[in-house]
């Protein structure tokens, strides 16, 4: 008697126990899959954001071409005209000057900073965060002295940023406008961009002082010119990766900018869009199918726990439709019953995803310091699949129960 | 009355029956093998009419009541309940009928284990789509009426077989169902529980004007129906 009454309570015991444990382990493979299916989402718009924001830092945005004409240009404007032509937006100089420049400030000399002459509109090819001040305005072509815009690098290496003079045989007094902020994507150490117009002119055409040689002059003889330009990412000529689409607009014309050698033209794609589309792409589906495998896993998991305990209920079911339910608010009761579980696993797998990407996003953060707007969180994309995939898996594992228990009938089922 | 009572009739003339049973046959096929359950019932039930069905172990009282219950279907017969023949009926308007105008009492009880006895009887509220409050309000004016309002909140296994069937009747009795079918509600319980299952019944009938169909093997529960049908062999008496 008290044999049989112990091993009863044993034996219920076990039976509960093996059942919680069959949850979980179900759950497991759902939180899993969940959790690497968000990873996979967070990641690759990590992984993409991360890197559209290193090309368009330092490249520029979709469909940025560098033009060099090695060759002396007679007519600039001439020349800035035909690039438009060719089917560029936005056309900015990229010029290096004749010389090289030095820096001074304060007591400090800064003899290793890389200058580059642009105009106004390289704001519009290439992404610039600020960390102080602006970039340039139409308005500061008026300027009586040189304008510039300094990266955090240079700025801190400065001692004193109101008085600043640059200069390649002499000092000239200029305006610093704004500080860029330096991020894991700047990988030029110390930068400064002078804004071409009149004030600038000498520094970034003129002959290099007497002694000293040009530094570029082995590739870019003197009067010869750099462009950054943007066009149209549908434009053939972008998705043209020899570049010799735009080659040929821009060098059917030459002869108006005094160049007669198309060869001394170059022009081609720099920024890297079209590539990390493809990369991310490519990654993001491998990585997903990882995931679709293990999601799968847990729903035959989801699948076994459903059909058990069905058969374990059939009586309770049975009450329910002797109550009055229909079959089909059975059917909801099951499939819901399992869309609850997994949706629970989801929630704990995107629980567990953002300590675990909260936690890297600390660590990377430590390391290199992300661009504005390129942060390491899961993105509401990721949410969204996680717990959509979640349902779906719950609804999917829980038709097959369902059905089995819509099939068997009220009076077989009240006898169990 | 007595058992083996008249044939059957109308308890009160002039009104329609509330279901009417015609020539209704039950076979099952078990491996290969014809076994005739039900061979011919007829009869009809009036509202505010209890009728005890009674009859030997096996003689099909269980099968009659589930086909009644439109938890299962005839083999041939029809069966119309309330004017409308269920025979013709599709399983989701069968449910519905069976939600909104029977209520079971069974012998075993069928409470929801892991349910408090207020969720117990508020399920078939839930089924009618009653919004939680006064659900909560009904089951517990339905379990008072039963008396027992100082077990709202305990579960079945924790309730005394005797308090299970109060809950059970409480349940069956929650959508007010103009029949309600009852099989062998007292058989597990002593005679004052038993009392005080068919006074309840009883009450259904005289106040709320609801059939009451009991089946019983108990003299005592038979005795204090209006009508006894006595099946044998499958048919009706
Ligand atoms: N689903 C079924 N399949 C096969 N035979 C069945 C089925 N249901 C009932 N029977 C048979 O029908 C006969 C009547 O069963 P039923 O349960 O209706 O009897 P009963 O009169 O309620 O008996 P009791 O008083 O013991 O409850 C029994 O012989 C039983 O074996
Ligand atoms: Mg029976």
């Amino acid at each position: 008697m008290l044999r049989s009454l112990t091993a009863g309570i044993v034996l219920a015991f076990a039976g509960s126990r093996a059942n919680v444990a069959r949850t979980i382990l179900s759950c497991a493979g759902i939180v899993v899959g969940v959790g690497s299916l968000i990873l996979v989402v967070t990641g690759s718009d990590f992984g993409e954001r991360f890197a559209i924001a290193y090309s368009e830092t330092n490249a520029g945005r979709a469909a940025t071409f560098e033009i060099s004409v090695m060759e002396e240009v007679s007519d600039q404007e001439a020349l800035e005209e035909d690039i438009r032509r060719a089917g560029a937006q936005e056309v900015s100089l990229f010029q290096t000057p004749s010389a090289s420049v030095l820096l001074r400030s304060g007591g400090t000399v800064i003899d290793t900073a890389d200058f580059r002459g642009v105009d106004a509109s390289l704001g519009e090819i290439r992404r610039f965060t600020m960390a102080e001040g602006r970039w340039f305005t139409e308005a500061d072509l008026e300027s009586r002295v040189p304008v510039l815009v300094v990266n955090e690098d240079l700025a801190n290496a400065m001692g004193d940023r109101e008085r600043v003079q640059i200069g390649t045989d002499r000092w000239t007094d200029v305006r610093i406008v704004g500080v860029l902020e330096s991020s894991g994507t700047d990988f030029t150490w110390q930068s400064a961009y002078l804004l071409r117009s009149p004030a600038s002119e000498d520094l970034l055409f003129g002959p290099p002082p007497p002694g000293q040689a040009d530094p570029y002059g082995d590739y870019m003889p003197s009067g010869g010119v750099t462009y950054l330009a943007r066009i149209d990412p549908g434009d053939p000529a972008a998705q043209d990766p020899t570049g010799t689409m735009f080659h040929e607009r821009l060098t059917s014309t030459a002869w108006r900018w005094g160049v007669r050698s198309s060869d001394s033209v170059w022009g081609y794609r720099i920024d890297g869009a079209d590539v990390i589309e493809d990369a991310v792409t490519y990654l993001s589906w491998g990585l997903a199918g990882i995931a679709a495998i293990t999601l799968t896993t847990g729903l035959l998991g989801v699948l076994n726990v459903g059909l058990v305990t069905v058969r374990e209920r059939r009586r309770e079911l049975a009450t329910y439709r002797a109550l009055g339910a229909s079959r089909f608010t059975l059917f909801v009761v099951v499939v819901m019953e399992s869309v609850v579980v997994s949706l629970v696993a989801g929630v704990i797998a995107l629980l567990a995803c953002w300590a675990l990407v909260t936690a890297a996003a600390a660590v990377l953060e430590s390391f290199v310091s992300l661009p504005t707007g390129v942060a390491l969180a899961i993105p509401p994309s990721g949410v969204l699949v996680g717990l959509g995939s979640a349902a779906a898996v719950g609804l999917l594992a829980g038709i097959v129960p369902a059905m089995r228990a819509l099939r068997s009938s009220v009076v077989a089922g009240l006898r169990e | 009355m007595a058992v083996g009572a008249a044939a059957p009739a109308l308890s009160r003339p002039g009104t329609a029956p509330l279901l009417r049973a015609e020539g209704i046959t039950r076979h099952f096929t078990v491996s290969g093998t014809r076994i005739d359950v039900l061979h011919d019932c007829t009869f009809e039930v009036g509202r505010g009419e209890v009728v005890a069905i009674v009859g030997q172990s096996g003689s099909g009282k269980s099968t009659l009541l589930n086909v009644l219950g439109l938890l299962d279907r005839p083999s041939s017969g029809t069966y119309d309940f309330d004017g409308v023949d269920t025979t013709r009926l599709r399983e989701g308007a069968r449910s519905r009928l069976r939600g909104e105008g029977i209520g079971f009492v069974f012998q075993q009880f069928h409470l929801l284990e892991r349910r408090t006895a207020l969720a117990n009887v508020g399920v078939p509220l839930v089924l009618a789509g009653v919004p939680a409050l006064r659900r909560r309000a009904r089951a517990r004016e339905l379990l008072e009426s039963v008396g027992l309002e100082h077990r709202l909140h305990s579960r079945p296994h924790q309730l005394s077989g005797g308090e299970q069937q109060r809950v059970a009747l409480a349940r069956a009795l929650s959508r007010d169902p103009a029949l309600v079918l009852a099989d062998e509600p007292t058989g597990a319980l002593d005679a004052a529980s038993s009392t005080m299952i068919m006074d309840q019944l009883l009450e259904q009938a005289r106040v709320r004007d609801a059939a009451v169909i009991v089946v019983t093997h108990d003299p005592k529960v038979a005795e204090r129906a209006d009508r006894v049908i006595q099946l044998v062999e499958g048919r009706t008496r």
